[in-house]
């Protein structure tokens, strides 16, 4: 046990791949699903055909068989790079799916008369979203982006099963050598929390900084 | 117009019921008119499986109260084995049945101790298996389990039955990787539960690990170019390089991996019986017909001497 504690700085390594999956499959997500929701709300029927049918097979895939079929069924068409990236992109589309809904959700939630002043007066569809539409609609976004992004980062972990030595990864790792499962997994499981709780913990402050005091 | 609707769907039920009962009884009549490769092989009298359990021991009485009463008297044995290692633990997904050298062994023992060979198979993976011995959900494990020092504190291990070596498979085009030192700065694919991924960082800590479930996903990621190398039990991989004509072995085996029967701790008695079930098995020479159909039909030579019981630090 005491030689096990001696890799805690592994375990370290391990989480610090976690959180960048994180970070990047959310950022990815959230590019994609801003476009995404952005095209199911205009008024050009393909986009939103064409945004709405992503948003439903994605949805609909296990992340597990997404991985696998990205990081097993690129190489087979011709398309290699590292495995670290393979599955940053598998779950980037993953979670934009998911984001497109909170997106729109939050658009929903701004009255539409908003968006008739913002004609009104003049401004383009384009600058009607970034001026009037998205920052009212971000607002109501932040909790359940929070959830989602505690989702992702704990999805993150089904990358071991695929090969990335992220913190599941590196516990697998480490068991293998000292037989211990039980304390090691609970040792990920406190990095685990630790990582969702910081998560919870920044969006609530997020949340009171953006609220509108009425 | 309702009782005319309803007298339709009623004959149309009763049509497709009917088909149904045709349709399953001649699925009945093709597979008793197909003989199973089994008995095939029994009746032409070449060896196999069946010949090896029939000829399995029974052990004699019971001590009563002992683990083997106990497993007697519930009627089958808990194993905690695996459904994907080639050539010792693989569920055929047609006949739905295991292979393989693991697996046959646990199904001796359970003739060993209940009379026939009626094993209850739990899942185990290299997180589970201490595990699930402690808190008594398996009587014994057959998965390519290692013995190792660390293991033997946490549960008893009866055994060694069987010497196993890494070696290294690559893609044929590849000239570059030779021995285990070749691997330096190299991506290496192994199985998550074999104890090659822990030999690698210990001894080539340049290289990176690819950590995969399965042997056909090694296999592909050394195919696809993601890994490149793959190391794990000799046996396995020339099993795939025979399958496989773009793959090869290289070099000899480098480390030697003892493998035993994980058993409950501190349980002397029960490990002492299975020791000696094991001793009647290598003696009785079933082991080396065993290893033949098995792990034999990958590796072209004789089976290798049976390993000495209680021979390696741990078991």
């Amino acid at each position: 046990m005491n030689d096990m504690l001696g890799h805690l700085d592994r375990l370290w390594d391990g989480l610090l791949v976690t959180m960048q999956l994180t970070v990047l499959s959310f950022a990815g997500g959230l590019v994609l699903g801003t476009v995404l929701a952005v095209m199911r709300i205009v008024p050009i029927l393909p986009l939103r055909i064409a945004a709405t049918a992503y948003v439903e097979c994605v949805r609909n895939i296990p992340l597990l068989v997404m991985l696998v079929l990205f990081v097993f069924g690129l190489p087979e068409i011709g398309i290699l790079y590292s495995l670290f990236w393979t599955v940053v992109t598998a779950m980037s589309l993953y979670a934009g799916a998911y984001i497109a809904d909170i997106v729109r959700s939050g658009i929903m939630t701004v009255p539409a008369g908003e968006g008739q002043a913002a004609r009104a007066l003049g401004l383009t569809t384009g600058q009607m979203l970034r001026f009037v539409i998205l920052p009212q609609a971000f607002r109501t976004m932040v909790q359940p982006m929070t959830n989602l992004l505690i989702a992702v980062a704990l999805n993150s972990s089904l990358a071991a099963a695929v090969g990335v030595i992220e913190l599941t990864g590196e516990v697998d790792l480490i068991n293998l050598e000292y037989a211990d499962a039980g304390l090691t997994f609970i040792l990920a499981t406190a990095c685990y929390l630790s990582l969702t709780l910081t998560i919870g913990l920044l969006s609530g402050r997020l949340e009171r900084r953006l609220a509108i005091r009425r | 117009m309702r009782t005319s609707l309803r007298t339709r769907v009623r004959s149309l039920l009763l049509i497709a019921g009917a088909t149904v009962v045709v349709a399953s009884t001649t699925a009945c009549g093709g597979e008793a008119a197909l003989p199973t490769p089994g008995s095939n092989n029994a009746s032409s009298g070449a060896d196999s499986i069946e010949k090896i359990l029939a000829e399995t021991p029974i052990a004699g009485s019971l001590p009563a109260g002992s683990t083997m009463a106990k497993i007697k008297e519930s009627g089958k044995l808990r194993v905690g084995g695996t459904e994907t290692a080639a050539l010792f633990s693989l569920r055929d997904p047609i006949t739905g049945k295991l292979s393989g050298f693991d697996a046959t062994l646990s199904q001796m023992l359970a003739k060993y101790i209940v009379g026939e060979p009626k094993t209850e198979l739990v899942q185990v993976t290299s997180q589970t298996r201490e595990l699930l011995l402690q808190n008594g959900t398996v009587d014994a494990v057959f998965a390519t389990y290692t013995i190792t020092p660390a293991r033997a504190e946490k549960i008893s291990f009866a055994g060694p039955y069987y010497m196993s070596g890494i070696s290294i498979m690559v893609k044929k085009t590849d000239s570059s990787i030779k021995s285990m030192a070749d691997l330096a700065g190299k991506t290496v694919a192994t199985q998550s539960n074999s104890t090659a991924a822990t030999t690698l960082t210990k001894t080539i800590p340049t290289a990176t690990p690819l950590l995969l479930a399965t042997n056909d996903e090694c296999l592909q990621a050394v195919r696809q170019g993601r890994a490149q190398a793959y190391i794990i039990d000799q046996a396995i991989l020339i099993g795939n390089a025979v399958r496989n004509n773009d793959v090869k072995v290289v070099g000899a085996p480098f480390t030697q991996e003892p493998y035993g029967v994980g058993l409950p701790p501190g349980n002397a008695e029960y490990k002492q019986f299975v020791n000696g079930w094991l001793k009647k098995v290598m003696d009785s020479g079933l082991w080396a017909r065993l290893w033949k159909l098995t792990v034999g039909t990958a590796v072209e030579s004789d089976p290798p001497a049976t390993p000495a019981i209680g021979s390696v630090a741990g078991s």
